[in-house]
């Protein structure tokens, strides 16, 4: 551990809670955030994080996790980033809380929901076999720049109605918001940039629909002529909440598809199993959502004083619900620390929980489960071809693994 | 055996992607018994309905033995 070793920055208390300094943003060997989400979950309950300017709270186990997400009313999402507790951006809806959260959720989840991803499925399977195709007989690529980047953003990008020539321009925007929403102070200006070029661009499309009839497909004009107490969408959130569209549904699904691609290079006989089994893998992209859970934690402001596990905490206190460590943790989990490739009882957090779960959870696992079996239907044996060691971006920003290099045996036509 | 919703349904779609034969989704993803009354579990399926009760993250879901 870069920060050192937990033993090491013991030593302080506060009210009773042992204190210690972790920078979450840094980069690590791939699986570090794990190890370490495990490692704190079993030193310790909750402690308090001095990393920070303000410091916060973490509850590392999952019952605490599963009680932050349940009760909205003391644990809103004002901010979800606890090393930034008032942040330069604002999501809608992820960072709005009740009553008005659901009324924006509405609207939006109709557009993601499994009805219209099903809908959508054919399209995304199309897409998905004209990445693979042209990288079939090579017989290597790096997975995350040859496909994870592009696949789930040109899936994305026809879901919302958004021409795929803007693929690049998004990831772009993606990268640099990304180097600095994990707390990495380098990361802050490109941050901020980021955020403006994508207020320009959507305040253009915009500009552009408004007035016109509107296009089936789009979301835009679909959000154009949609109501919140039966007035039109505020400017201000329409652009808000094309920000958070923009970034939450492309790096995500990249990061979850080269954990899930990583495991099975690296154990032959779940890959085995899902060439046999094709149907299989809904079940399998559930699990690697557990077991490779690419957000770290999840942050939170304390609304009110209140007592929680054990903790005194302050209105205005910022928490950090470690979800890497309650996916993981022996006291909910049977075989916690096992990838069981057909778990049934999977229940984990990996889309989050509560009113805030993850709106395009029906999108990211059917491209997983596409990705999964057009892949092995092509491809059945692939292995690691990395020339070294592999890197994961920090959990601050959700992991992600930088490259993925893969090999296989070119098949015979 | 008898198997309810709860309102603390947010749509997560485990339930009904694991069991169709039971359960389905309304156009926002919730599941449609969401918050109404007990539906029976099919014979056969009951413990189908047991670990469709335990894949939910809301633990939004009651089993109720007869």
């Amino acid at each position: 551990m870069e920060s050192g070793t937990i033993s090491e920055v013991r030593g302080e208390e506060v009210t009773g809670c042992p204190v210690m300094h972790q920078d979450f943003s840094t980069t690590r060997k791939a699986g570090d955030y794990w190890d370490l989400a495990n490692e704190l979950r079993e030193s310790c309950p909750h402690f308090y994080n001095k990393y920070s300017d303000g410091g916060y709270w973490v509850f590392t186990r999952h019952e605490a996790v599963n009680d932050i997400y349940k009760t909205p009313e003391i644990f809103s999402s004002e901010s979800i980033t606890p090393w930034e507790p008032n942040p330069i951006y604002r999501f809608v809806p992820t960072q709005v809380d009740a009553p008005d959260h659901i009324k924006y959720r509405r609207i939006l989840n109709p557009w993601f929901s499994p009805k219209a991803m099903e809908a959508a499925a054919p399209m995304m399977r199309e897409l998905c076999r004209g990445y693979i195709a042209p990288l079939v007989p090579k017989g290597e690529c790096d997975f995350i720049e040859e496909f994870a980047l592009l696949y789930p953003t040109a899936a994305f990008l026809n879901v919302i109605g958004v021409p795929v020539s803007y693929t690049e321009q998004f990831a772009q925007w993606v990268d640099m918001f990304f180097g600095g929403f994990g707390g990495d102070p380098a990361g802050a200006e490109n941050m901020a940039t980021a955020l403006s070029e994508m207020r320009v661009f959507w305040t253009e499309q915009l500009a552009e629909r408004k007035g016109k009839p509107p296009v089936d497909g789009d979301l835009f004009h679909y959000l154009l002529n949609s109501t919140f107490d039966d007035e039109p969408l505020d400017e201000e959130v329409l652009l808000d909440m094309c920000t958070v569209l923009t970034l939450a549904g492309l790096d995500t699904t990249r990061a979850e598809l080269g954990y899930m691609f990583h495991h099975l290079a690296l154990n032959p006989d779940d890959r085995k199993r899902l060439v046999a089994e094709p149907e299989l893998a809904p079940l399998a992209v559930e699990e690697v959502l557990r077991y490779y859970t690419i957000i770290f934690g999840d942050g939170r402001k304390v609304t009110r004083d209140v007592e929680f596990h054990g903790v005194q905490l302050k209105k205005g206190d910022m928490v950090y619900a470690l979800v890497s460590g309650a996916n993981r943790d022996p006291r909910h989990w049977d075989r916690a620390d096992e990838f069981v490739i057909d778990r049934k009882k999977n229940n984990h957090f990996g889309f989050a929980s509560g009113p805030h779960r993850c709106l395009g959870m029906h999108l990211a696992r059917r491209e997983m489960a596409i990705a999964v079996q057009e892949w092995l239907a092509v491809v059945p044996d692939f292995e690691l071809a990395a020339d070294g060691q592999l890197a994961e971006r920090g959990g601050g920003a959700m992991m992600a693994l930088d490259r993925l290099p893969l090999r296989w045996k070119v098949p015979s036509s | 055996m008898k198997l309810q919703v709860n309102e603390a349904c947010v749509g997560h779609g485990r339930c009904y992607s694991l069991a169709p034969q039971m359960l389905d989704s309304d156009d926002e993803g919730f599941v449609t018994i969401r918050g109404g009354d007990p539906i029976e579990v099919p014979q056969g399926l009951e413990q189908l309905a047991d670990e469709v009760a335990g894949t939910c993250p809301e633990s939004a879901i009651t089993i109720i033995q007869d």
